[in-house]
């Protein structure tokens, strides 16, 4: 359902490009839907990419100005992809913890609302009157190289 | 204890590089934005994801159980380090099912000491080793999983659940030795046997005065002597046919040990003879203590596939006493078994033969030609039963679902009728 309420956001919302949209966001969908079906991962993968290519086309056809509902859109895109994640895990009958699968469901929404809160960081920053430039162009670019790299750096060494 | 990345982690860092990348191409902040969230839960929980230490102790309630019974498994689990979500599975052997949950979900906090109690149903007969754990943690995000196997092993002997028996089958030739059987000998005994006249020497306390005063003589009884009786089983081996996890062989070994258990309630000597790609074998003796190595001994029954021509002369001489019973268990399909049952009745051994059909375990097949071979199949079966026959050896047909008093009854049945020849 959150995963429609993202595809459809972009279409209620006016865009030139209603066909495109449609197919992005629907195929989204879809392969969330297949998914979680065939308990496939890469398709959970794919479908909340194709939703945020919806999210990518819209943006760039879009307005100029800042989406103030960024924010919340990248909460919602992580709850879809932790819930779809989760349904995917091996059933274990919890019978030992009655409480743990409330405990995990309350951990997930509160990663949202912090996902949400790291993402209204960046719409503020990118909203801040700095005149843009090559060199905030490159900064840019090293910056998303260097978030890439700690999060290989961090994964490296917890990963065998 | 092994670690390894979930599949959704690989996802989010693929899903927060594309974000990014987007970013930078299309030159929208809010696609950096929408990545945020997936690069922040990456670092967050890859950075609190931590090794956990586990250790536990089982400890089974019995160590030996009868099969159908429920047994259970205490388990004292220890952590050192918080473990948000734990899967523990108790790896149980083939014949044993854990009638609670497994595997089972819990939390520990760290230094918390947790008592699991399981339940196992002993499904099937069998020397089991019971405990293998595996244990399989998460961080609290999902995105690492930690692995172990913990050997905590103990055996367990599950014994097969045997059947009552009204009557035993009766050996025509008893022992030297005190037991319940009546020989058809008469001697000192307190069974009835027979009326004789007096003759000096025999005791006054023997007079039957009921008939000496009918007959105008002194008569007395006569009575048969309560002796022990030497059963060997002899367990065929060499072959089975097997169904759906269940074979000639479980039917086999069920009887023998209902046999066992009721012919030393009779206080007689059981022997045991495995006799198949490994040998095994138990003297004949007496007593508890034998009950439980002729059922130890039952539980490592096993089908050993072997090419080597095996006879009786193998076996040591102690093990098939004379004039004991030999009652043969045997689903009667390798000839090699059925050779050596043969030379047993050719050296004299009071020799019954329960026949373990293996006839439900292959039904005829759907082609005229299955049906045929099938049809053929137990022509030939029947033709062996008649060899039997034919050298005084009963053969009774045991069928599942079928008592194994019904079968006792049809050797009893033929016994009566036929008679051991001496050459």
């Amino acid at each position: 359902m959150v995963a429609a309420g993202i595809a459809l956001s972009p279409l209620i919302r006016h865009s030139d490009d209603q066909a495109l949209l449609l197919l992005l966001g629907g195929g989204g969908v879809l392969a969330l839907c297949v998914g979680l079906a065939a308990r496939w991962g890469a398709a959970l993968a794919f479908g909340v990419g194709l939703l945020g290519a919806e999210q990518a086309v819209w943006l760039a056809r879009g307005p100029e100005a800042l989406d103030p509902w960024t924010p919340l859109y990248a909460g919602a895109f992580l709850l879809v992809a932790e819930l779809a994640w989760w349904s995917l895990e091996q059933r274990v009958p919890a019978w030992t913890e009655r409480g743990l699968a409330l405990r995990r469901f309350v951990t997930v929404l509160l990663a949202c609302a912090g996902g949400c809160v790291m993402a209204a960081l960046v719409v503020i920053a990118a909203g801040l009157p700095i005149h843009g430039g090559f060199g905030l162009e490159l900064a840019g670019v090293l910056a998303a190289t260097g978030a890439l790299g700690v999060i290989a750096a961090v994964a490296r060494t917890h990963v065998r | 204890m092994t670690r390894a990345a979930t599949p959704k982690l690989g996802a989010y860092a693929a899903l927060a590089g594309a974000g990014l990348l987007a970013a930078l191409v299309l030159g929208r902040p809010e696609l950096a934005a929408l990545a945020a969230p997936f690069a922040t839960l990456l670092v967050v929980g890859l950075s609190l994801a931590e090794t956990p230490r586990l250790s536990a102790v089982l400890e089974l309630e019995t160590e030996r159980q009868v099969q159908g019974e429920p047994v259970e498994v205490e388990l004292e689990l220890r952590s050192e380090t918080p473990v948000s979500r734990l899967e523990l599975l108790l790896d149980l052997p083939e014949g044993l099912v854990a009638e609670t949950p497994n595997p089972q979900l819990l939390r520990l906090h760290a230094g918390e000491r947790r008592e699991l109690q399981h339940v196992i149903r002993c499904e099937r007969w069998g020397a089991h080793l019971v405990g293998e754990l595996v244990l399989r943690a998460h961080d609290p995000f999902g995105l690492l999983f930690f692995e172990q196997t913990l050997d905590l092993r103990q055996p367990l002997k599950v014994y097969p659940r045997g059947e009552a028996l009204q009557k035993l089958l009766r050996p025509l030739e008893t022992q030297a030795f005190a037991g319940n059987q009546l020989p058809r000998t008469h001697g000192e005994g307190i069974e009835f046997a027979d009326l004789r006249p007096f003759v000096p020497g025999d005791r006054v306390r023997r007079v039957n005065w009921r008939a000496t005063a009918r007959r105008g003589e002194p008569w007395v009884n006569e009575t048969h002597p309560e002796r022990n009786a030497d059963v060997v089983i002899f367990l065929d081996t060499f072959a089975e046919a097997r169904r759906r996890g269940e074979s000639t062989l479980d039917f086999a070994v069920h009887a023998a040990a209902t046999l066992a258990v009721h012919y030393m309630r009779e206080k007689d000597r059981v022997g045991l003879v495995a006799f198949g790609g490994v040998l095994n074998w138990l003297t004949a003796s007496s007593g508890i203590g034998q009950l439980y190595r002729v059922l130890d001994s039952l539980l490592d029954a096993e089908i050993f596939l072997s090419y080597a021509w095996k006879g009786v002369d193998l076996l040591p001489v102690r093990t098939l006493p004379p004039q004991s019973l030999v009652l043969a268990l045997t689903p009667l399909l390798d000839e090699r078994s059925v050779r050596a049952l043969l030379d047993l009745r050719a050296r004299g051994f009071d020799l019954a033969v329960i026949e373990i059909s293996p006839v439900p375990f292959s039904p005829p097949g759907e082609q005229e030609l299955d049906d045929l071979a099938h049809r053929l199949w137990l022509l030939r079966r029947d033709a062996l039963r008649s060899r039997y026959l034919r050298q005084g050896v009963p053969v009774v047909e045991w069928r599942e679902g079928a008592p194994l008093q019904a079968a006792l009854e049809e050797v009893r049945t033929f016994r009566r009728h036929a008679r051991v020849t001496r050459a």
